[in-house]
């Protein structure tokens, strides 16, 4: 599954990406801090929507993001 | 939506930096879980100077005065830059779900500024907010300081305001990473200290109050500071 940035604020669409806590490959688990953003004074803690496999990271350390915008693959584990 | 909120209000009084971010990160936790109300955190730290995710090391212009002074620089997971924190200084953090409220950090972000502004004013302090930068100012001098972080939709870390500290500090960085701005107190502004047990009963005052008015959600009980 795609896992986009969610809306942080109606009034600012933009967001950096400062750290993703996973890479590639790596199992991710529901409800775990995933990637982190920072937005106005904010830092943002986005966390995986599913169990899975971080198949792809789009966007990278630094990059700026939209609302939206695909950041991450995942491979959803659907055995349970 | 919730038509109602309770929040604890906890004064730590004076504390280490990195013993109450330990202890933000324990409650923003159980705020997750759902095993504690809202609260707001208000304390005075020991001096230090933090770093937020995105400040960069040379806003420190005068390194070996920290140094010399054994004030630690602490790199830490909140929005914004450099600031300093000492005695004198009332920080807020609020451990706050957003989620039942309104899910907008600027929105959050605003309402913070507005109520330490009005708090200040309170006080006597003439704050105002600015639409061109984040913080809260007394005249063109910035007075206090904003860095926020939020997971699952619950804030913490917050805000810093200077009301009896020194802020001479301050004087030997680019607070907020910006070279221009110049900094004050309540103190500064007033030419005189205040009472702390009266500035943190006003701010907590106020944040319930404004709480209240932006997200339209009524308090549940009294405003009462726990030690």
């Amino acid at each position: 599954m795609e896992l986009r940035l969610p809306e942080l604020s109606e009034l600012n669409s933009e967001a950096v990406i400062t750290f993703w806590h996973l890479s590639e490959n790596e199992r991710v688990l529901k409800d775990d801090d995933l990637v982190e953003v920072v937005t106005d004074k904010a830092t943002f803690s986005i966390p995986a929507p599913c169990d899975g496999i971080l198949m792809k990271i789009w966007k990278k350390d630094g990059e700026v993001i939209r609302m939206n915008d695909v950041i991450a693959e995942i491979q959803e584990d659907r055995s349970q | 939506m919730r038509k109602y909120f309770k929040m604890d209000i906890r004064d730590l009084g004076l504390a280490k930096y990195e013993d109450v971010l330990d202890l933000q990160k324990e409650f923003v936790s159980k705020r997750i879980a759902g095993n504690i109300p809202d609260t707001l955190i208000m304390v005075e730290h020991y001096p230090v100077v933090t770093l937020g995710r995105v400040a960069e090391e040379d806003s420190i212009i005068d390194r070996e005065f920290f140094d010399k002074s054994g004030i630690p620089v602490v790199r830490t997971g909140r929005g914004g830059k450099i600031t300093y924190h000492a005695p004198g200084q009332i920080v807020l953090y609020p451990v706050i779900d957003l989620s039942s409220r309104k899910k907008d950090i600027s929105f959050y972000i605003d309402f913070l500024e507005k109520t330490v502004a009005g708090s200040l004013n309170r006080l006597g302090v003439p704050a105002h907010i600015s639409e061109e930068r984040r913080g809260v100012w007394a005249g063109s001098e910035k007075i206090a300081f904003i860095g926020v972080a939020v997971r699952r939709w619950v804030t913490f870390h917050g805000v810093s305001v200077n009301i009896n500290n020194d802020c001479g500090p301050f004087f030997r960085m680019h607070p907020c990473g910006e070279a221009d701005i110049k900094v004050t107190s309540a103190e500064m502004v007033l030419g005189r200290k205040l009472d702390m047990g009266e500035v943190k009963k006003v701010f907590a005052e106020r944040f319930i109050k404004d709480l209240e008015g932006e997200y339209g959600i009524a308090f549940a009980g009294a405003v009462g500071i726990k030690q």
